[in-house]
């Protein structure tokens, strides 16, 4: 295990030195290689953590990479080694990627990972780079080059904490170093050197393919699209030299995009390069404005269960029309009972004049008694004479619902019974209603003569929510 | 002449919006103004008149503070059809699908002196609106009811 561990140590070096983000773990994966790898024993302590960090954003990432990554492996044999982590990291990946690769697969490449010394990997690696660079296989090839790499790229990819970004430059760093260190004689470097510009291509293209599908599958919209195209440029970078500051760049970037993007957990930043702050902020503001409009819109306008906003605003101006017809209809349909309007609307007409002075003088108990017991006996004979009655004392009869819901006129829902009795019935109750307006009728009760047969198509518009009066409303279209 | 001006006393305040009692007051009012005047007249002036009662009675009551109270009176003080110019604000484009019908521009025509607000006063204007149509409606049925009896 000399070399092997050797060759770890020189690339924890180099990766430390060149990686700022990964090197920790990748110390901490280097120590449990070492430490597992005569035994097969990695904590689980480390990849589990690390796959808690991460698991969201880089699990489909990863298994995206570790599922195309059998076909590398198959030549390694099927060696199924209970490595935890890679295990734990495949449940997550199988979670996370709904089934687009087939679990095992990870499992089985991570296991040969585990399982083969380093020099194996590297010369398999070789070989492997060399057999896809001549077939063009860009993904695998990627693949194959990132896991077949090392341990710590391996674990790297199932430590997803450190991000695409780090994993993509720390595969793209990882790949040159082992290689190209302590490697005397092989000559895997020739291929790997000249391959790196365009290995490292291939493996970021490689990584861009299936982080955008696995970005684009999972809807991922944490600067998904910005992400890979940073840490592209980034590992492109990275695989020209500069490794550790492509890593730090990629890193910062997707940090910063993951937390602007996100929900605002920092701060709000548009998702389109620099949309300038305030402007986002007045939209925001103006659509805010526009939802509590409709939220009130969607109270008094019945029917107002669409979620669809154009829908609701079919509904709106539905509505709207329904109203004006509404009144039109009865301004045509008052005219039938021209004749009887003229006493009650005589009386309020004068009401209105002299009703202002004579304002609370009506209110004691005696005079109303008097005055209702003379009104009930006049409305026996006659309602003109009773309405005549009323007039000369400043009164006037109204209708019971009229009164009822003139007088709760403050945001009370009006009664449903009596609309839907006055509906059926159509009867009008003379009542009691008393107007703050300056009528004041008397205290009535009594069963009012029997509608005419006015045809009526009731059509109830349930407004069964509360605007400012109504829970009820039925409305009587008369077919005149 | 024209029920319009039948609004005689001062409004109440108005905090209860819409103030059913003012508007019962005011409608009943006109119509007395309307049946005073106008017993020879046709059926459809008679009509007429008694909708642009109930309509001028609403929006008295609403007061001038609402636009479309304020448009409608305008519209109804003048008695000859005349085009209506209100200054247009520039308004911004909604994101509807601009193939489709603009609704906004179907509420704007409904809701009177809604065509020269934005979008979002359009929606404050057509709730206000619609409050007090629903009260006059209710009214006109409850005194056609009680007419009726």
């Amino acid at each position: 295990m000399q070399p092997s561990s050797r060759e770890m140590q020189g690339m924890a070096g180099s990766m430390n030195g060149g990686i700022s983000r990964s090197s920790a773990v990748a110390q901490i994966a280097l120590r449990e290689l070492q430490n597992g790898h005569g035994g097969q024993q990695i904590p689980n302590s480390v990849p589990q953590a690390s796959f808690d960090h991460g698991a969201s954003g880089h699990d489909d990432f990863l298994d995206q990479m570790l599922s195309s990554l059998p076909s590398s492996w198959a030549e390694l044999g099927n060696l199924k080694t209970p490595w935890d982590p890679p295990e734990a990291g495949q449940r997550l990946f199988s979670a996370g990627l709904a089934g687009e690769s087939s679990p095992e697969e990870p499992s089985a490449a991570a296991a040969e990972g585990m399982r083969y010394p380093l020099y194996d990997e590297s010369s398999l690696l070789a070989n492997r780079l060399r057999q896809h660079q001549i077939s063009g296989g860009s993904s695998p090839n990627g693949k194959g080059m990132m896991v077949h790499l090392d341990h710590q790229s391996q674990q790297q990819m199932l430590l997803p904490s450190l991000g695409r970004s780090p994993v993509a430059s720390g595969d793209s760093g990882l790949l040159p170093l082992p290689l190209t260190l302590g490697t005397g004689g092989y000559d895997v470097d020739a291929p790997f050197k000249s391959l790196n510009p365009t290995g490292g291509e291939g493996l970021f293209n490689g990584l861009g393919g299936p982080l955008q599908r696995a970005q684009s599958a999972f809807g991922h919209p944490q600067g998904g699209a910005s992400m890979p195209s940073q840490n592209f440029t980034a590992a492109a970078g990275a695989a020209a030299g500069g490794v550790g500051q492509a890593a730090s760049a990629s890193a910062s970037a997707s940090a910063s995009a993951g937390g602007g993007t996100g929900p605002p957990r920092q701060k709000v930043r548009a998702r389109r390069g620099q949309a300038t702050d305030p402007h986002s902020i007045a939209e925001r503001l103006r659509r805010e404005r526009i939802a509590d409009r409709m939220k009130a819109l969607q109270e008094l306008v019945p029917n107002a269960n669409k979620t669809d906003k154009a829908s609701m605003l079919d509904e709106i101006i539905d509505y709207v029309k329904f109203l004006q017809l509404q009144v039109k209809v009865l301004s045509m349909s008052r005219l039938g009972g021209a004749a009887a309007v003229a006493p009650l609307v005589a009386d309020i007409s004068s009401e209105g004049q002299g009703g202002a002075g004579s304002g609370g003088a009506n209110s004691s108990g005696d005079s109303l008694t008097v005055t209702e017991h003379q009104v009930a006996k006049l409305m026996e004979e006659d309602m003109g004479s009773a309405m005549q009655y009323l007039q000369g004392k400043g009164l006037c009869l109204m209708p019971i619902s009229l009164a009822s819901a003139i007088s709760t006129a403050t945001a009370c829902p009006p009664r449903p019974p009596s609309s839907s009795s006055l509906s059926s019935a159509g009867a009008g109750h003379l009542g009691h209603g008393i107007l703050p307006g300056g009528l004041h009728p008397p205290n009535l009760t009594g069963d009012a003569p029997a509608s005419p047969g006015v045809s009526a198509l009731t059509a109830q518009s349930a407004m069964a929510n509360g605007g400012a009066e109504a829970a009820k409303e039925a409305v009587t279209v008369s077919k005149a | 002449m024209e029920p319009k001006s039948c609004s005689g006393d001062g409004n109440p305040s108005r905090n209860l919006h819409p103030s059913k009692p003012l508007m019962a007051a005011n409608f009943l009012r006109c119509l007395s103004r309307i049946q005073q005047t106008a017993t020879n007249s046709s059926v459809g002036s008679r009509s007429r008149r008694i909708r642009r009662a109930a309509y001028a009675s609403m929006a008295y009551s609403a007061g001038h503070r609402r636009a479309w109270s304020w448009a409608l009176l305008r519209k109804l003080r003048c008695r000859r059809v005349r085009p209506v110019i209100l200054p247009r604000r520039p308004r911004i484009a909604r994101p509807q699908v601009v193939i489709e019908i603009d609704r906004a521009e179907v509420l704007r025509k409904l809701v009177p002196g809604g065509t020269g607000m934005d979008y979002c006063r359009l929606l404050e204007e057509t709730a206000d609106y619609i409050r007090c149509l629903a009260t006059q409606v209710r009214l006109m049925q409850t005194v056609t009811d009680s007419i009726s009896s």
